[in-house]
Parts: C-alpha cells; sequence; structure tokens
C-alpha cells in the first residue's frame, strides 16, 4: 500500500499520509506546498485526543481524495461508534470538510480537534533543519487562524477558516461536537494561500488565467483536455488503463506561472513541480501527436527566457535553453540559482528539435518564424558555448560548484557517469546522447531554414556540420570492440566506456551509422540492459550497477519510450514492440500511472515491478510514455500534408485503434492490430 | 535620477539591433523610486528598435523597483527574475517585453568566458 496519498492541481499539491494527517518530514515533502514554498506542514486530525486509523482512501481523482476513518488503533474499529470522512480538494485554496458519524442509539459529545503549522520552508530546504531567515508569525482570530511570514519583501501567508465554532488558538482549532443518536456534524475548512507582490496583492490575483479556479473549472478543463485527445479502442487493457491515466495527469500537472502568466507543464510530484527545460521538452514531443495545443505555450517561454549573458552563478551563456525556474525563497534571494538555473546540456540542442517536430505535426509556420532567432541562437550554441573545449562536441562543467548541477545531461545525479570499471571521469564531460541531439537539432534546423526562414545558404551549413559531426561522432565514441558507443568522452577525449541506455537515444537522434545500428539495437534489447520490462539506465555488469540505483540500473519509462522511437527509425520494429509491451505491463503494478522510475530488477525474478524508493509521481515525460509508444506501434510520422500510418503491434496485443489524431491534415483515424498465429492474413 | 541609469537608457536605442531580435512589440514603463522620490521611463520595444523617453502613460507592462535596484541590474550586480521572486521588484502586464528588456543588461562585472576558463584547465589552446 501507498505510503502518502497526494492530490495536485498544477503546482500546488497536498502530500498526507494514509489518514490525510501532515506531519513534519525532512526526507520526504509532506504538506501543503504551491510554488516551491510550504505553506502547511502541520495538519493533524484527532477524536478525543486519539488519532485515527484508515478504513480506506479514495484517490481516484488527482485534486481531491475521500479519507474513510475510525479513531483509536486498528484492532478497536469493528465495532467503532463513530467515523470519520475526510473530503479534500485543491483547486487555488485548499479545502477540507470534515464529518464525524456517531454510529451509537444515544448522544454523544467529541472533542474534535486539528493541529495546525506552517513552516514555510523552501523546496529546497526540505531537507535541511536549518532556521528560516524570515520572521513567521502566527494569528489565531475568529474562525480563522493566520500564519504569516516575512523577509524583506518576501511575504507569504496561510489563512485556515472554519465553519464551525472553533476554539482556536496558535497551534491548531479545538471543536466541541454533540451529536444525536444516529447523528453527523460536518464542518468545512479552508486554506488559502498567499503570495504577496509589491502592493499588498496577492500575485496571483493578477494572472490573466485566475489562480483560484473552483473544483468545478478545474474538472472541466480536465475534461477539455481528455476530450480533445484522440480517442483509443484496444484489446489490451493495460495500454487502455494508461492512456487515460496519463491524459488525466498531464492535464493535472499543468500550472500557471506567477511570473510568465501563462499555463506550463510541471515535471514531477513532489520535488519538481516546476518548469524544466528537458522534462518539459521530452513530454512535449511525446504528447505532440495527441495534445499539440499543450506545445506553444512551454516552447515560447522556453525562448522567452533563453539564456542571453554569461553568468557563473546560473551557468548562463548567450542562447542556452533554461534547466530549471523555481519561484521560491532561495531562488529570489539567490541562494539556489533556479531564476532560471542553466545547467542544462542538452535543452538546448532539444529546443530545436522540439519546434521542428511541432511544425511537421501542426503546420504552425508563424510559431517557427516568431521563434527564427530563438532557435538561430540555440544552433549558435552548440558551435560556440557549448564546444566548451573547441573539440567538436558539447560539453559540460557547471561554474557553481556549490549549488549547480555536476552532471547537467538527463542522467543528472552525481554518479550517473562513470567508466565501465565503475571510475568517475573529471570535467568537462561531453555524453553521447547531447551529441545525437546536436547532430538531429542541426538536421532539423537545416529543415526550418530551407523550408520555413527562406535561408538555403545556411541550411546547407548546418547540414554539412551536422555530417562532419556524425562521422567524427561515430569514429571517437564507437567502442569497436564492444560494438557500442561510450557513454561519453572525458576531459582529454578519451571513452569513457560504461554500457548505457543512452545508446538508444543515439538511434532516436539518428546519428548512428546503418552498420553500427545493428549491434546497438542488440546490445538494448540483450540480457545486460533489458530488464525483461524496459532498458536499464545502466548494463547489469558495470561497475557502479544498482538495481534501485536512481540513474544508475533503474529503468526509466521515458527513456524506453525514446529508445522504442529510435529503434522504430531504424527499423527494429519488433525490438520497439517488445519495449512497449514491457512498459505497457510494469504499467499495471502502478495502477496504470508510470512512475518516474521502477527498479532493474530482471522481469522474472520478481515477476512484479518495484517502485524506485522515492520516484516521483505523476510525472509529466512518464505520463507521455505511454502516448510515445502508442505512435511508435501505430508507426505515426508525418510526411508532408499528410500522415504516413505503418503499425506494428506487439503480438498478444490485439487490436489497437487511435480515432482523430490532430494535425495540418485535420483529424485522422489509425488502426493496427497485432500478429498472432491464427491470423492467416498477416502472418509472418 | 543616477548617471548609470541614465546612461543605460541612452545607450538603448543603438543597442537595439543586436538584442532585440524577436518579434516583439509593446510597451514598458518603469517607475524607478528612491524614498517618496519616483522617476518615470518609458521604451517602446519593437524588432531591433527602442525608443526611450521620460514619458508615462498606458502600457503593456510596468515594472516596479528602487532606483538603487535599478542601478544593480543595469550594472551587471542583480538579476530580474531573481528581484521579481523576492519581491524587491514588480511587474504586471506582459512578461515577454520584461523578458526581451532584460537582455539590455549586460553580464556582471569581472566574469570570464567559460571556454577560456575550461580550456586552461585542460590545458588545451584557448
Amino acid at each position: 500500500m501507498k505510503e502518502q496519498v497526494s492530490i495536485l492541481d498544477g503546482n500546488t499539491f497536498l502530500v498526507s499520509d494514509r489518514r490525510g494527517d501532515i506531519e513534519r518530514s525532512q526526507d520526504f515533502p509532506t504538506g501543503l506546498f504551491s510554488f516551491d514554498t510550504r505553506f502547511l506542514s502541520t495538519w493533524v486530525l484527532t477524536v478525543d485526543g486519539q488519532r485515527l486509523h484508515p478504513l480506506s482512501v479514495d484517490d481516484a481523482f488527482s485534486n481531491r481524495t475521500r479519507f474513510f476513518l475510525v479513531p483509536g488503533p486498528p484492532t478497536h474499529y469493528l465495532d467503532a461508534k463513530a467515523s470519520v470522512i475526510r473530503s479534500r480538494s485543491i483547486g487555488g485554496s485548499f479545502t477540507e470538510e470534515l464529518t464525524v458519524l456517531n454510529h451509537s442509539g444515544r448522544e454523544v459529545e467529541f472533542v474534535v480537534r486539528v493541529d495546525m503549522g506552517a513552516d514555510f520552508a523552501d523546496v529546497f530546504e526540505i531537507k535541511q533543519s536549518q532556521r528560516k531567515q524570515g520572521r513567521a508569525i502566527t494569528a489565531p482570530g475568529e474562525n480563522e487562524l493566520r500564519f504569516t511570514y516575512r523577509r524583506e519583501g518576501f511575504h507569504r501567508e496561510t489563512v485556515v477558516r472554519t465553519d464551525a465554532e472553533a476554539t482556536i488558538d496558535p497551534t491548531g482549532m479545538t471543536f466541541h461536537v454533540r451529536l444525536d443518536p444516529h447523528g453527523e456534524w460536518i464542518n468545512q475548512l479552508d486554506v488559502d494561500t498567499v503570495i504577496y507582490g509589491a502592493r499588498g496583492e496577492d500575485i496571483r490575483a493578477n494572472l490573466p488565467l485566475g489562480a483560484s479556479r473552483s473544483i468545478a473549472e478545474i474538472n472541466a478543463e480536465h475534461d477539455e483536455v481528455v476530450e480533445r485527445a484522440p480517442k483509443l479502442g484496444c484489446d489490451c487493457q493495460p495500454l487502455a488503463g494508461a492512456y487515460l491515466r496519463s491524459l488525466n495527469d498531464l492535464a493535472a500537472l499543468r500550472y500557471e506561472s506567477i511570473a510568465l502568466g501563462v499555463r506550463l507543464m510541471a515535471a514531477g510530484l513532489p520535488w519538481f513541480m516546476t518548469l524544466f527545460g528537458r522534462d518539459s521538452i521530452f513530454t512535449s514531443l511525446q504528447v505532440l501527436p495527441f495534445l499539440p495545443d499543450l506545445v506553444p505555450p512551454t516552447i515560447t517561454m522556453l525562448a522567452g527566457l533563453q539564456g542571453f549573458r554569461v553568468d557563473d552563478f546560473r551557468d548562463e551563456e548567450p542562447g542556452k535553453i533554461l534547466h530549471e525556474l523555481r519561484y521560491g525563497e532561495t531562488a529570489g534571494f539567490e541562494e539556489q540559482p533556479h531564476s532560471p538555473y542553466y545547467g542544462s546540456v542538452d535543452s538546448t540542442p532539444l529546443f530545436v528539435i522540439l519546434l521542428d517536430e511541432y511544425e511537421r505535426w501542426t503546420g504552425d509556420v508563424a510559431l517557427v518564424r516568431q521563434l527564427e532567432a530563438p532557435a538561430r541562437g540555440a544552433l549558435d550554441w552548440i558551435d560556440t558555448y557549448g564546444d566548451l573545449l573547441g573539440t567538436g562536441y558539447v560539453w559540460y562543467q557547471t561554474r557553481n560548484p556549490e549549488t549547480g548541477l555536476g552532471n547537467q545531461c538527463w542522467k543528472d545525479s552525481w554518479d550517473a557517469i562513470s567508466y565501465s570499471d565503475g571510475r568517475l571521469p573529471g570535467f568537462p564531460r561531453a555524453t553521447c546522447e547531447t551529441q545525437g541531439y546536436a547532430y538531429d537539432a542541426k538536421m532539423r534546423g537545416a529543415r526550418l531554414a530551407r523550408t520555413v526562414w527562406n535561408d538555403p545558404a545556411y541550411a546547407e551549413r548546418l547540414e554539412r556540420e551536422a555530417a562532419e559531426l556524425k562521422e567524427r561522432f561515430n569514429r571517437d565514441f564507437w567502442l569497436p570492440d564492444r560494438e557500442f558507443y561510450a557513454l561519453a568522452l572525458d576531459p582529454d577525449g578519451r571513452p569513457v566506456d560504461a554500457l548505457s541506455s543512452n545508446i538508444g537515444h543515439l538511434l532516436w537522434s539518428g546519428i548512428v551509422d546503418e552498420n553500427k545500428a545493428g549491434p546497438v539495437a542488440a546490445h538494448l534489447l540483450g540480457p545486460r540492459l533489458f530488464s525483461g520490462w524496459g532498458v536499464r539506465t545502466l548494463a547489469d555488469d558495470q561497475g557502479r550497477y544498482n538495481p534501485i540505483g536512481y540513474h544508475v540500473g533503474t529503468v526509466w519509462p521515458f527513456d524506453n519510450s525514446f529508445i522504442a522511437w529510435g529503434l522504430w527509425r531504424y527499423g527494429f520494429r519488433e525490438e520497439a514492440g517488445r519495449i512497449c509491451e514491457g512498459i505497457l505491463s510494469a504499467s499495471r503494478h502502478f495502477g496504470g500511472r508510470l512512475p518516474e522510475a521502477f527498479a532493474g530488477y530482471e522481469r522474472g525474478l520478481t515477476d512484479y515491478a518495484v517502485e524506485y524508493p522515492t520516484a516521483c509521481s505523476p510525472q509529466a515525460w512518464s505520463a507521455g510514455t505511454p502516448l510515445l509508444l502508442l505512435r511508435v506501434m501505430l508507426g505515426l510520422e508525418p510526411q508532408g500534408e499528410h500522415l504516413i500510418i505503418d503499425p506494428a503491434v506487439p503480438e498478444g496485443m490485439g487490436q489497437v485503434e487511435l480515432l482523430d489524431i490532430p494535425g495540418r491534415w485535420g483529424l485522422v483515424d489509425a488502426l493496427g492490430r497485432s500478429r498472432t498465429a491464427g491470423d492467416p492474413v498477416r502472418r509472418r | 535620477m543616477t548617471e548609470t541609469t541614465e546612461r543605460f537608457f541612452a545607450t538603448l536605442p543603438a543597442r537595439a539591433p543586436a538584442v532585440l531580435r524577436s518579434p516583439v512589440r509593446g510597451t514598458l514603463q518603469l517607475r524607478l523610486t528612491t524614498g517618496d522620490h519616483c522617476e518615470h521611463w518609458r521604451v517602446e520595444l519593437a524588432p531591433g528598435s527602442a525608443r526611450v523617453t521620460r514619458e508615462t502613460g498606458p502600457a503593456d507592462a510596468y515594472w516596479y523597483g528602487s532606483i538603487d535596484l535599478f542601478d544593480r541590474l543595469v550594472t551587471g550586480r542583480a538579476h530580474g527574475v531573481a528581484s521579481m521572486l523576492r519581491n524587491e521588484s514588480t511587474l504586471t502586464g506582459d512578461v515577454v517585453l520584461f523578458l526581451a528588456f532584460r537582455r539590455f543588461f549586460p553580464t556582471r562585472p569581472g566574469t570570464r568566458d567559460p571556454r577560456t576558463v575550461a580550456r586552461e584547465q585542460t590545458g588545451r589552446p584557448a
């Protein structure tokens, strides 16, 4: 059973235990959060001084939960004389309705209490216990309890209001309840989170989209997102379940940026409820065939926040696309660099890739024209600041050793990039997949230059540079005796020779020589990398392999979706299908909601997909995974004004039907069905 | 008014062709305060051009902050977005205009080209 229960709307979210309680914790962020600040750190319900015990939890919806509880320890509950329902939702503010039911035939009195507290921790401070620099005040009032935090102009407030009469003290509210035989008592608590702007107004009140939407409005918005997406009909239950779950999670992860006033996609609950360059681009690439409207706000904001000067604290350079934007106290007071932070080596080429892919699906040349300067800036970055050592590759090395990121590729944990024997290379590092993205960005940039920007000379230059990069890469990164590409180059230009999932992304970007694609595919589906559920981040015989190591052995659904795309690109349909089947089967163990990562254990060993201990869920690019896998299985590829449909549905999956796929062709349907032994027409 | 701020605004029209390359268009009204004094600057931004006046009037975006903060911004010693996040400055209206405008802010004094630093460190030709 899950330890935590989460609800969210955009980047406002609440994480509690199974009773619905919040207690201060430093290892996992429980509490009510909004824009990277914790507005509630204590929220504990007792009845007659006793904690409650959960009978069941209804968490079918992303923005509301109901907890069915009884007072006292579990051994007593079978003849409980009372029960409690906590019904809560998030929509701008947090609302909790408490219902106490008297099951006995006589009048009863209860003392119901909710302990309350707000520590206003920044999301970066959760794991530390340092004292806050600003001043906190708690003020009990009539029917309300107000928590205030100020540090210079930075001003946050939590206001808890009660409908029912209460005794209010600085640490909570107490309700004296008298219930008739079989009677019930209902009270609603409203919790407002306030982010003050310059003139004492809540910043969010001025947002064009409006911050406080009602639950009904939120549900209507979610429904609209799901309604707009193509309809899936299929025999395969894991696929159907994962598809619906994904659409709902993607709808819920959209938030309105307080600094930017547009609706962006948060990356993942609970650590990454904000805009990430890399995550938002990968998610956009995954959802493009299904929800193309989600893409323009993201891509426009990434362009607007493109780096324009050298800033060592933020690892910023001209033309670079951001890594992470945060809204909290530590970003504001420059204790953390996320305002925004640019420590990402790949978001810049990925930005160009997304712009091209977006146009190929939608035909929206207006946006490509509008973003010509940022796209050229991004392409320039690849060969200027990106090529840190002047060797024709894109390198990374942070200039902020205290709060910057060591590894600036998608595997950004400290030990993710290693030699086969486990040693760690020095900096700067040039990871292989980044070179693939740079190649693809040049090829796609060339297409845009030729077809939209009317600059054929630039197109030719980019294509020539891409060809040279491909040749150079296949010489310097290829390990001929082992028949795979090195994970990276070290600062001396020597291969960092670990076998990793990164080689799958190379297939996706097209930088792999035709004669090397076969061995790469064989490694990806071989026993060292493929667990049966998916491709491990690191092969199981490498020095740093750990099946529950964040980037050194776990299976990442998003990673696998791009690997499947890559295999398809090089014609390995059956291999791509095995990945689709594995990941979708794994999704059953998570109720259709693929987590950020799960353990790299052999499928035959556990026959159960084991979640990575602190995996984020829902996470945008995991939610996007079933969508991209569908695209791969149906072989959906725009070509001019048409959509090519070339299905290769894995064995046993039956029929897969996707209706109303939007794009420059209008709406198109796709149908595929798996080959089976009994199928005379499509037998192999 | 400080000399630094005045000098900064004076350079904008000449720098605009290199700085404003995106199809951004609109008016940004800046109100710079010090104590009870307040001064106004108005910048009309368009692709490749920036027109600066001391007028006030309706605008597409409004920026509020102290003269001292603005001095630090235009000398590369403060950061535009971070100052908004800590509420030392405020923006209302079209944020894209401010994001375009902040491209006029210079690099922090003393910052070196990261390529030079990395190539020195690895013993490669700069």
